[in-house]
């Protein structure tokens, strides 16, 4: 055989064995690009910093072929991928679906990133998808309504907040603590569940706080599989409320008859709340007796006022107190004390100056009888 | 008895001269003194409703009852003992320095005769009472175990204008008629003790004068219970 036929002969088998194989690279481009991804979730849907969340992606074969696929993984510089990739070779059938789920971390700052999905063909090339991770450290939002402008030891007191949910992800198992020392929180928590992107829940609680303290309202949740907070303090101080009912005495006659002083006035509500179940009685350095040991005044709406009258005794005229005990609308006792100063005595004593008129004529008449009745008795002698 | 009063309140001496003439009779001087213990009883029980008042919160309506019995009683009795027993006998036993003569029981009834001016200024003093009395403001004791209290309120009482003006004029009325009682016994002891005018004068007067100064001084508060009530 001559060289040349040789060379001719090699170069025909060469192509003999090669174009089959060509023609299964072919193939296996052509079914390989029929691979998509299909859908791509993150769970939490929006990351904190920190936070640990599933990715998980959907592709399909939308081909007529199976696909070999020897590895899917998922890697990036910024965000960590905690789970392994997937190295088993297997083979999507045709208008078959297969998901794969990478764990990963968010250990950066807020900001978009976008890990990428790769998946490997055995008989083509791969599939490279970036997945648009994004990661805010907006927590949820809890806001104060309504308060009161001070507290009282021990007196209910209501307080509003509503709870937002500022993200871009819905959080789940929300619950809102109240925390402090001796408030007695009524409910004791409040457990609200899933919070919408954008939602708000308004919500209501009471606490009778027994001294001045810090009320920590908090809201935790989930944001996915992490545990996350959110808390507002609220300083508990107490004092007078500015719009609370207020009770003055006016009018006040004290007289005194029988051996017992009897104590008359008006008491008004000056405050802007109405006072309920207001009973005056008298207070220290007193002894109430009847007939009105206590006086009833019932409801006082403000700027409304009522007569009363107490009974009492009193040993001497030092200054006694006036006490009036009353509640708000939600029930919580109150008491303020008047002091009342006693009048001086004065019946007798301000009509006993001088010897009256009369019995200075009685006594000179009678002084002039005696004496001339004396005189005559000597006289007559 | 209508003329025994005009020759008793005028003519003293003419009228103890008659009686000496009858047998010794305590009756009529009996009914008088009674009488004048009658009204001393009344007037008492009216004070004491000041102090009936100032328990009555401690110690109840039975208390303040029981207060006033027992005053009233208490001035029957003192009447009859000071103003007839005492007296007689204090006439009696003076008398007795002047070499009187006469029985004790003699002397008893010409006082008791001679207790009708004080008795009549015990009557007045009774009305004045009640023109006063309501005007005294009574403090009240809520704690009658507490003596301080009790002192306390005592002495408001005794230092309310009403009650000292009331003391005041009562105790002149007193003195007022005590001074024609003393003139009706100058005449009665005179002549139930056989003594001379100047001798009945300072027989009667002697006492007389001594316990004027003691109500009047006392009234006026120139001397001072122990304990410094005035």
């Amino acid at each position: 055989m001559k060289p040349a036929f040789f060379g001719l002969f090699c170069l025909l088998l060469i192509c003999l064995v090669l174009a089959p194989a060509g023609a299964v690279q072919d193939a296996g481009n052509a079914a390989a690009a029929q691979v998509t991804v299909s859908q791509v979730s993150l769970d939490p849907g929006v990351f904190f910093e920190g936070d640990m969340g599933v990715i998980t992606v959907e592709v399909i074969n939308n081909g007529v072929q199976s696909v070999a696929i020897r590895r899917a993984t998922m890697y990036d510089t910024d965000i960590s991928v905690i789970s392994s990739s997937y190295e088993t070779t297997t083979t999507l059938g045709a208008g078959n679906r297969m998901t794969f789920s990478f764990t990963v971390r968010a250990d950066v700052p807020p900001g978009l990133y976008y890990p990428s999905f790769s998946l490997d063909f055995r008989d083509a090339g791969y599939l490279r998808y970036p997945v648009q991770l994004r990661v805010e450290n907006n927590p949820l939002e809890v806001s104060i309504l309504d308060k009161p402008d001070v507290y009282g030891s021990g007196r209910k007191d209501r307080i509003d907040i509503m709870v937002g949910n500022p993200r871009a992800n819905p959080v789940s198992s929300v619950i809102i603590h109240f925390r402090g020392e001796a408030l007695d929180p009524t409910p004791s928590s409040y457990f609200i569940g899933t919070l919408d992107p954008g939602q708000a829940r308004k919500l209501s609680f009471n606490i009778t706080p027994e001294k001045e303290t810090i009320l920590n309202i908090v809201a935790e949740y989930k944001n996915g599989i992490n545990a996350r907070s959110a808390t507002v303090s609220l300083p508990v101080r107490f004092g007078e409320s500015k719009r609370q009912a207020d009770l003055i005495l006016s009018n006040i006659v004290i007289v005194h008859k029988d051996g017992s002083y009897s104590l008359t006035g008006d008491v008004t509500n000056v405050g802007l709340e109405v006072a309920n179940s207001v009973v005056l009685s008298a207070g220290a350095g007193t002894e109430p007796v009847n007939p009105y040991r206590e006086y009833v005044v019932g409801s006082l709406q403000p700027d409304d006022f009522s007569s009363f009258e107490i009974t009492f005794l009193a040993e001497d005229s030092s200054p006694i107190e006036v006490v009036m005990k009353y509640r708000d609308m939600d029930g919580n006792p109150f008491s303020r004390s008047t002091p009342v100063t006693m009048p001086q005595k004065s019946t007798g004593r301000e009509d006993a100056s001088g010897i009256a008129a009369p019995v200075i004529a009685v006594i000179l008449l009678s002084s002039a009888l005696i004496g001339g009745a004396i005189w005559y008795s000597w006289k007559k002698r | 008895m209508k003329r025994i009063l005009p020759d008793l309140l005028i003519s003293p001496d003419s009228f103890f001269s008659a009686r000496m003439k009858e047998p010794q009779d305590l009756k009529i001087p009996g009914i008088i003194v009674i009488i004048g213990a009658v009204i001393a009883a009344v007037g008492s029980y009216l004070i004491s409703g000041i102090y009936a008042g100032m328990f009555a919160a401690a110690g109840g309506e039975g208390m303040a009852t029981l207060m006033g019995v027992v005053g009233g009683i208490s001035a029957f009795f003192g009447f009859i003992i000071v103003w007839w027993l005492i007296f007689a006998g204090i006439f009696y036993l003076l008398s007795m320095v002047f070499s009187g003569n006469g029985t004790f029981r003699r002397t008893l009834e010409h006082v008791g005769y001679g207790l009708v001016p004080v008795i009549i200024g015990s009557c007045l003093s009774l009305l004045v009472s009640l023109s006063y009395l309501p005007m005294i403001e009574i403090p009240v004791i809520t704690n009658i175990q507490d003596p301080a209290a009790i002192q306390r309120m005592m002495s408001l009482i005794l230092e309310d204008p009403a009650y000292l003006e009331f003391t005041r004029v009562t105790s002149l009325i007193s003195v007022i008629f005590l001074a024609w009682s003393a003139n009706l016994w100058i005449f009665g002891i005179r002549h139930a003790r056989a003594l001379t005018v100047k001798s009945a004068l300072v027989v009667v007067l002697v006492p007389v004068v001594l316990y004027s100064i003691a109500v009047l001084a006392l009234a006026f508060g120139v001397i001072t219970f122990p304990g410094g009530f005035t």
